[in-house]
């Protein structure tokens, strides 16, 4: 026998109706929740909102009909793992948990109305609104890098047919050529990531293509995490990796598309493959709805996500504001959990217990050879602060690093099946 | 998943034999759609741990922390709190759970079946 949530609910609503009038008149039934995007903030709001009272109608409006993972997808460039098993669909969200997917864009937000318009002309009236957009780059920050560029120097920082262009590339390229990433000014997506790239394509280059050379051109000073990735980028690929500081370069000015040539404060540097990581800003949408500041970012109630610009939508994720969280998948997925709850308990007038962020990142500097750290966080005066921090350390031994790295690929699957059941 | 649970079971001027056979189709009913239904307070911490570990008793690379003695969970997360057993991860969100809130964690979680059958 296979229940569907809507079965479940009518099931079970029912008998709470007739037993406890009191009770579901406190609830407003039926109640609507709109979810815009469907990456990790947006799939996991949508399923703990369904999960959490039979009563909410939850919509998750996402374009695409599957999902790649843009977390591990270095792996994918290490030749490790398959870019479809980075990938995953919405069929669980939609039958187990009978949220309502729709394939379509949201062309606009009606805060007033409370509508929200698709491009395929559909209208959404909600309750709540939860808006997951992500990252937008900010193309023209460096002179030459628009959106035709990325055809051919691919930034690889959504996962999909970028990521396949920089793999076929790095394949391409001959030995003792020089792949050049350019690493991007805070805040960007997953901290660490710029730096673990370097890690697996090293890997991938030491096996194929060993006089292969990788240099970081960075336009910040230091990066997260930084002890530990020297001290790995020593240890694995010896001589292989560079890193170059905006202070020692004096900062990426413009790209010739064209040869690759990427020009600096200083010196120009010529790549074999270059892979460009521009600066961020929150995804379109936000922009376009007044969710985001000057800032370019969504600034939030850190208690419930809601935007402090647009009552009634709660914006998660990469988009956010969110004080000390890092933009991250794992900070996203914490976060839409903390919204969920809060949604439902404003809907339904369910027990709301005090928020609990946290983060966690697994980051591999070779296959065997996995560090993280391990972040909470707390709400203080409307942001968000740190609480704990845990990092791993240089100098740990081998085989706890291996057991980072055989949790890495526990916490993966167990964590995909979170977001999308 | 007991909100709903809860629910029925409080009805008290409702026939208990009713009563006792629609808690018991909804608990089968919960039991089939998954593990992460609810949001009372048990629910809505153990949502923390489904980040990491799955709630329906596969353990790969991961261990399960579902259907279990609660005494012995809660004995564990007060180690991870104290330091006595080592992980960052563990470490950092015992810290951040009240005494209260492990307890009210290790029951839920030791209420939860471990469906490994299930994919």
């Amino acid at each position: 026998m296979t229940w569907t949530r809507r079965k479940f609910g009518y099931v079970a609503g029912a008998t709470c109706l007739a037993a406890l009038g009191a009770r579901a008149a406190r609830s407003q039934a039926n109640a609507r929740v709109v979810v815009i995007g469907g990456g990790v903030g947006g799939a996991t709001v949508a399923k703990y909102l369904a999960a959490s009272a039979a009563t909410l109608e939850v919509t998750l409006v996402e374009p695409k009909q599957r999902y790649t993972t843009c977390f591990y997808s270095n792996l994918y460039l290490a030749g490790l793992r398959s870019l479809e098993s980075l990938t995953h669909d919405y069929e669980t969200l939609a039958r187990q948990y009978g949220i309502k997917v729709i394939h379509d864009t949201a062309a606009a937000i009606d805060p007033v109305a409370k509508i929200v318009t698709l491009e395929g002309g559909a209208k959404l009236a909600y309750d709540r609104a939860v808006v997951a957009p992500g990252i937008a780059f900010k193309f023209d920050s460096i002179e030459g890098y628009n959106e035709a560029a990325t055809q051919t120097i691919p930034h690889a920082w959504n996962a999909g047919p970028q990521t396949k262009l920089l793999r076929q590339q790095l394949e391409n390229m001959e030995d003792g050529g020089v792949f050049l990433i350019v690493a991007p000014p805070d805040p960007f997506r997953c901290p660490p990531g710029p730096y673990e790239r370097a890690c697996l394509v090293a890997y991938y280059f030491k096996q194929f293509k060993p006089r292969a050379k990788i240099l970081i051109l960075d336009a910040k000073d230091t990066f997260f995490e930084q002890d530990l990735f020297q001290d790995g980028w020593n240890r694995h690929y010896p001589g292989m990796i560079e890193w170059l500081p905006s202070q020692f370069t004096g900062g990426i000015r413009s790209v010739d598309v064209k040869t690759r040539a990427i020009k600096t404060g200083g010196e120009t540097f010529n790549a074999s493959v270059a892979n460009i990581i521009p600066p961020q800003m929150a995804g379109e949408l936000a922009q376009r709805a007044g969710l985001a500041d000057q800032s370019g970012w969504c600034p939030i109630d850190p208690m419930t996500f809601e935007s402090k610009l647009q009552p009634g939508i709660h914006v998660i994720g990469d988009a956010t504001s969110a004080g000390d969280m890092p933009k991250s998948a794992f900070a996203a997925n914490s976060q839409a959990k903390v919204c969920a709850f809060a949604i439902a308990a404003a809907l339904t007038g369910s027990e709301l217990l005090a928020p609990h962020l946290f983060n966690t990142c697994f980051t591999l500097l070779a296959p065997n050879d996995a560090v993280s750290d391990a972040i909470s966080f707390k709400p203080v005066a409307g942001s968000i602060k740190i609480n704990d921090i845990f990092i791993s350390q240089v100098g740990e031994s081998e085989e706890m690093r291996r057991q980072g790295a055989r949790e890495a690929d526990g916490w993966y699957a167990a964590f995909t099946h979170d977001v999308f059941g | 998943m007991t909100a709903k649970y809860r629910c029925v079971a409080n009805a008290s001027n409702v026939r208990q034999t009713f009563v006792l056979s629609i808690t018991a189709s909804l608990v089968i009913l919960l039991a089939d759609r998954g593990t992460t239904a609810g949001n009372d307070r048990g629910a809505q911490i153990a949502a923390i741990c489904a980040s990491c570990h799955r709630l329906d008793g596969h353990d790969k690379g991961i261990p399960s922390i579902v259907g279990l003695d609660k005494e012995k969970l809660a004995g564990a997360m007060a180690a991870f709190k104290s330091g006595e057993r080592s992980s960052q991860i563990m470490r950092a969100v015992a810290l951040s759970l009240s005494d209260d809130e492990i307890a009210t964690l290790a029951e839920y979680l030791a209420a939860q079946p471990a469906e490994t059958k299930r994919r």
